[in-house]
């Protein structure tokens, strides 16, 4: 049995809103976007994030006294 | 002519209350005098303290008994609404139904009371530290114009003289772009270096919490008691705190300053210009070098914050979201949260890659320069309700243009304070920004001091 196609946004960003109000965060959205759409351009591919993985972090004890 | 003592800063009251000249009962109740006559017209407390005087009766015996704590003891502070604290309701600036938060001491409030500090009350913030106006507090240099934000009670507060002292917290400038319009000093120490263990997140990897005074010394008495490892603020640092009172009255000679010319300097409101090259010549007239560079990637840092802090606050808020709440929020603020969903994990990762490469190019020019130097905004105080304002030319976004300069240093991580630099034709402050290396708050604080003592801006006191 066929299921109907995902919605890019209900389904699959996660947005439950009002065709009338996702079109004003849309509009909203327009001038972000363009800022990010220049990141999207730069090539990082060698480039690690500026986030690290800590597992020791849950460990972490108040300093001796 | 005598100054009131609410207008003194803390390095010229600590003593006198060390000596006990000065009550600090006489001091708090000058603080509450002068909350009553003015803040009706500023808006900057959204709770005062019903026990700041029993706080400062407390310190006053303290210190009559000879167990004075240091320079803030019965010094009353003020704290940003998105700090936690035991005794005052935190509302994080909103009034969306379903929302609390507990009742316990945020890491600053709990070492502001152990410094022997009284928390006067607590100051409004933009709704969730999103946003640059917070309404409804107005700026005390002219009640038309917005004390910028999201820490304008603050900003509004301190440069009142409604306190000595107080908390902000800073993602993409919201401790400096208020110290800046307000005319008070503003830090945002490196991240890690004080704990934001209490403090509602708004973007965990941009938020910082700091300080805002009258003066640099007085900052850097707030610096010393908030400095410091708290294993309950998984970035903060487990770092050297330095006695940060040993970087005052030190001279700049020798020291390199760094003027980035792209970014920071291609369209500014003249005054504003005007101001800061001057400073950068006070500071070169003082024996610094200057050297000027470029940092080309500046030029796509704002997709990297908008992506990583719509990100962050969306999934911060997202309960909200899926309980149909953010109707409740103020309208920027709901627009904010609820298009963080449209950013997606590869934009975000592609903003935290981003921020490896600016890290670097800013330690590359670490090797060659002391400090940065640069305008804290490109534009003053703007008018309440007010969209666009002319920058340098140019018709542009007031919100857009206000945090052009700060947020380079939230993504970067580091230590940048503004201090007042002069004032407009119009007699609106303008703030000038010092940067330095992870954790050279030091150097920050010591170029900041000696440009302080070349002027008398921060002696001069809004007209309300």
């Amino acid at each position: 049995m066929s299921q109907s196609p995902l919605d890019p946004f209900k389904d699959i960003l996660g947005v439950e809103f009002t065709p009338e109000r996702l079109a004003e965060n849309l509009e909203s959205y327009r001038s972000i976007l363009d800022e990010i759409r220049k990141l999207r351009e730069l090539d990082l591919t060698e480039v690690h994030p500026a986030i690290i993985f800590e597992p020791t972090a849950p460990y972490r004890q108040e300093p001796e006294q | 002519m005598t100054r009131k003592l609410w207008a003194e800063p803390i390095e010229a009251l600590a003593p006198r209350v060390r000596s006990g000249e000065l009550k600090p009962t006489a001091l708090t109740q000058a603080y509450l005098d002068r909350i009553a006559a003015v803040d009706g017209k500023l808006n900057s407390f959204i709770h005062v303290a019903t026990d700041a005087l029993a706080q400062a009766r407390v310190a006053e015996g303290e210190i009559k008994a000879g167990k004075y704590r240091g320079p803030l003891h019965g010094i009353a502070v003020c704290i940003k609404d998105n700090y936690t604290t035991a005794d005052m309701p935190t509302t994080v600036g909103s009034t969306a139904p379903g929302l609390s938060y507990p009742m316990r001491d945020s890491a600053a409030a709990k070492r502001l009371r152990e410094s022997g500090a009284i928390l006067i009350g607590k100051t409004r913030t933009h709704e969730f530290a999103w946003g640059n106006v917070t309404p409804p507090v107005r700026n005390p240099w002219d009640l038309e114009r917005v004390p910028s934000g999201s820490s304008g009670g603050t900003g509004a507060a301190v440069a009142a003289g409604l306190c000595a002292a107080g908390m902000g917290s800073d993602t993409g400038g919201s401790i400096r772009m208020p110290a800046s319009v307000c005319g008070t000093v503003g830090l945002k120490a490196t991240f890690g270096r004080i704990s934001r263990d209490g403090i509602i997140p708004h973007s965990w990897s941009l938020d910082h919490a700091g300080p805002l005074t009258r003066t640099v010394a007085d900052t850097a008495h707030m610096l010393q008691v908030l400095a410091g490892y708290d294993p309950a603020d998984p970035a903060c640092q487990d770092q050297p705190v330095p006695d940060y009172a040993k970087a005052l009255g030190k001279p700049v000679k020798g020291l390199r300053l760094g003027v980035c010319r792209n970014h920071f300097f291609e369209r500014n409101h003249p005054d504003v210009e005007h101001a800061v090259e001057s400073a950068i010549e006070d500071l070169a007239g003082k024996g610094a070098s200057v050297h000027e560079f470029k940092i080309p990637m500046l030029e796509y840092g704002l997709g990297a914050i908008f992506a990583i802090e719509l990100a962050s606050s969306t999934a911060y808020h997202d309960v909200s979201l899926r309980a149909g709440r953010t109707p409740h929020f103020q309208p920027d603020v709901r627009t904010l949260v609820e298009v963080g969903r449209f950013v997606t994990a590869p934009d975000y990762l592609k903003a935290e890659q981003y921020r490896t490469v600016l890290m670097q190019a800013f330690r590359d020019v670490f090797t060659r320069v002391d400090v940065i130097v640069t305008p804290t905004s490109p534009i003053p105080a703007w008018k309440i309700g007010s969209k666009t304002m002319d920058v340098g030319g140019k018709e542009e976004s007031v919100l857009a243009a206000s945090w052009r300069f700060t947020y380079p240093f939230n993504l970067a991580g580091l230590p940048t304070i503004s201090i007042p630099c002069g004032f407009t034709r119009e007699n609106l402050p303008i703030g000038l920004q010092i940067a330095a290396k992870p954790f050279d708050e030091m150097t920050v604080l010591r170029v900041a001091h000696a440009y302080e003592r070349m002027h008398d801006w921060s002696e001069r006191l809004p007209p309300i």
